[in-house]
């Protein structure tokens, strides 16, 4: 098992804009890292400088404790799972299998028993001497997976690996990529921008924005205490909303501070609630199973409710939705930073 | 169905009309001379063994491979590895040196024949195999076309490689290569045809008739008459066909090669 540690990592490409920031991270050894953003922040260019694909501008890379930035790819014990999977498409799956163990000089018996045994957990057995044009997207994704764990690498990297597939292989295969790291331990950095997979996958969360690192903390943390509005907003399905605290009828008198509420944390009524509410009209709803995702345009503005759809009868045009300022995030909203709730929310 | 048989049938007539200059050289090869230009008809070997032991055809015949094989051998292994290292590898002059290649694309042959000549003679390389293959191993338009084909290939694979432990070369020969061996191969016929058909190189190049090759010696066979004025059509016609046939022969292995196409399922 090992361990990485990147410190005030910098990276600009020759005439192109600045994408990393300094951007430092200490992944513990064994832990499972999902690096999570949006299209451009820079999480592709991190996970390549880890691999050594991409050389590092400024700043530290340690792997297992040592320096490593000097190293060549091939030197870092480092495995990697392509978004293309980049599988060799003159081999059959057994060579790309084992083409690592033979690089690195494995006896060829040795080698084969290990692409064997690779081949039985990704239950690959079957397809072992089929080339990759034969094989179904899930199947190439598995065995991009098996070439990578065929060397028992200290650390794998994952560059989008499921983003390929379709939704029911994705979900199928999340579990798996979940069940294998329990099996494996070893380090993992997973690359998405899918913040599903990154809250059910991860141990802890490094979130991104524009090469700067936002946050990064357990997937409970990030949820229930983001750093700021950016991560609030990124994470969670559907979208937190944000209501200055100016707007709202029960914090008069704080200013510069915005709430955050998820969507989980309203409560659409047919009829004025006794607590605090806010009065709106149902634009439209969307079923998603269990709950009824309902979008209203209120004196506040737009506002996402999700409702247990058991609980929720035929709704009126016009509605009032509940809010409990207790469960509110606040923010700084010039600075988008998380504070403290104002006193006045906690005295209602 | 009746369209169908119409288009074959077409097909078959062009093909024919394309074949035919080979398919007369082949049947006068097996006429005797005086049949020829007495127009009767009567065939021999005697013009096959007369060019291979009066001639010394068998002996044109092995310089043409050696020469045309070392020269298609050498030139593909540079040829791919300035493609590889161009289409791969940003290095301070990369570009420079890459226009410098293709500008070598614009230099008629001819213009080098006699710096080429003059080159050679200082090195004393006249008159040997040396002499007829070096000059021929650098080609331009083998490492541009490759280095083309080359950046088609998904650069993940490269990347793929190198975190499985490979070294440049090791890429290069594990992974670009056998992918690209439809486009090597197709490059090697090339270059060997080329080669093969080369004249004025070899004419200049080589005084001694030990070093000449097929296309010399075929040229030369205008100018040995045996009798006064008269040209022996069906030896030359032999000659010609014991010229032409290793390349068919080379195109026949070839060619199943050059149409697969086996990137198919590396990346999505």
């Amino acid at each position: 098992m090992t361990g990485i540690a990147l410190r005030d990592i910098r990276k600009s490409y020759p005439n192109g804009p600045q994408v990393l920031h300094g951007v430092s991270l200490d992944i513990r050894p064994g832990e499972f890292v999902v690096v999570v953003g949006p299209s451009g922040c820079g999480k592709s260019t991190l996970l390549r400088l880890i691999a050594g694909l991409e050389t590092t501008a400024e700043g530290e890379i340690e792997i297992g404790g040592q320096p490593a930035g000097h190293l060549a790819p091939q030197d870092r014990d480092i495995a990697m799972i392509f978004q293309n999977y980049a599988l060799y498409p003159h081999m059959s799956v057994r060579e790309n299998i084992a083409f690592g163990l033979e690089l690195r000089g494995m006896p060829r018996a040795e080698r084969r028993a290990r692409a064997e045994e690779v081949a039985a957990i990704l239950q690959l057995s079957p397809y072992l001497d089929r080339k990759p044009k034969a094989l179904s997207g899930g199947q190439r994704q598995r065995v991009a997976m098996g070439r990578a764990m065929a060397r028992k690498a200290g650390v794998f990297l994952m560059d989008e690996p499921l983003s390929n597939l379709d939704n029911a292989l994705r979900v199928a295969m999340r579990t798996e990529i979940k069940e294998l790291h329990r099996r494996l331990g070893a380090t993992i950095i997973y690359v998405t921008h899918d913040q599903t997979e990154a809250l059910s996958l991860a141990d802890r969360i490094a979130v991104m924005k524009g090469g700067h690192l936002q946050q990064f903390a357990t997937p409970d943390e990030i949820y229930d205490r983001p750093a700021n509005m950016f991560v609030a907003s990124f994470l969670g399905q559907p979208g937190i909303n944000f209501v200055k605290a100016e707007q709202l009828p029960d914090t008069r008198g704080v200013v510069g501070l915005t709430a955050g509420l998820r969507p989980e944390a309203l409560m659409v009524h047919a009829d004025r609630p006794e607590g605090a509410s806010i009065e709106g009209k149902v634009i439209l709803t969307e079923m998603s199973g269990a709950e009824l995702i309902v979008h209203c345009e209120t004196t506040v503005g737009r506002l996402v409710v999700a409702s247990q759809r058991r609980t929720l009868t035929a709704l009126p045009e016009r509605i009032w939705i509940g809010y409990d300022l207790d469960e509110a995030l606040w923010f700084d909203t010039t600075s988008g930073h998380r504070v403290q709730p104002p006193a006045e929310s906690r005295s209602m | 169905m009746k369209r169908e048989r119409l288009t074959a049938f077409a097909a078959l007539a062009v093909g024919l009309i394309f074949l035919s200059p080979v398919l007369y050289t082949i049947w006068m090869s097996f006429q005797t001379s005086d049949a020829y230009y007495t127009g009767r008809l009567e065939f021999t070997f005697d013009n096959y063994a007369t060019a291979l032991g009066q001639y010394d055809f068998g002996r044109y015949l092995l310089n043409s491979v050696l020469v045309s094989g070392a020269v298609t051998l050498v030139s593909l292994a540079l040829s791919v590895m300035a493609a590889f290292a161009f289409a791969r590898f940003t290095f301070p002059g990369g570009n420079l040196l890459f226009g410098a290649v293709v500008a070598t694309l614009m230099i008629p042959s001819h213009i080098s024949l006699i710096p080429n000549y003059l080159t050679l003679a200082k090195l004393g390389m006249l008159d040997s195999y040396a002499g007829l293959i070096l000059p021929a191993i650098s080609n331009g338009f083998a490492a541009f076309f490759l280095r083309q084909y080359i950046r088609g290939i998904p650069k993940a694979l490269d990347e793929a490689a190198y975190m499985d432990g490979a070294t440049p070369l090791k890429v290069l020969w594990r992974v670009i290569v056998p992918i690209a061996r439809p486009a090597i191969l197709s490059m090697g016929l090339f270059l060997f045809i080329t080669e093969w058909n080369s004249y004025i190189w070899p004419l200049v190049a080589v005084g001694e008739s030990e070093l000449y090759t097929l296309q010399v010696g075929l040229a030369r066979l205008y100018r040995i008459n045996p009798g006064e004025g008269f040209l022996d059509w069906p030896l030359i016609m032999a000659a010609s066909t014991l010229t032409l046939l290793p390349v068919l022969l080379g195109f026949v292995l070839v060619e199943r090669h050059l149409v697969r196409g086996i990137t198919m399922g590396a990346v999505k």
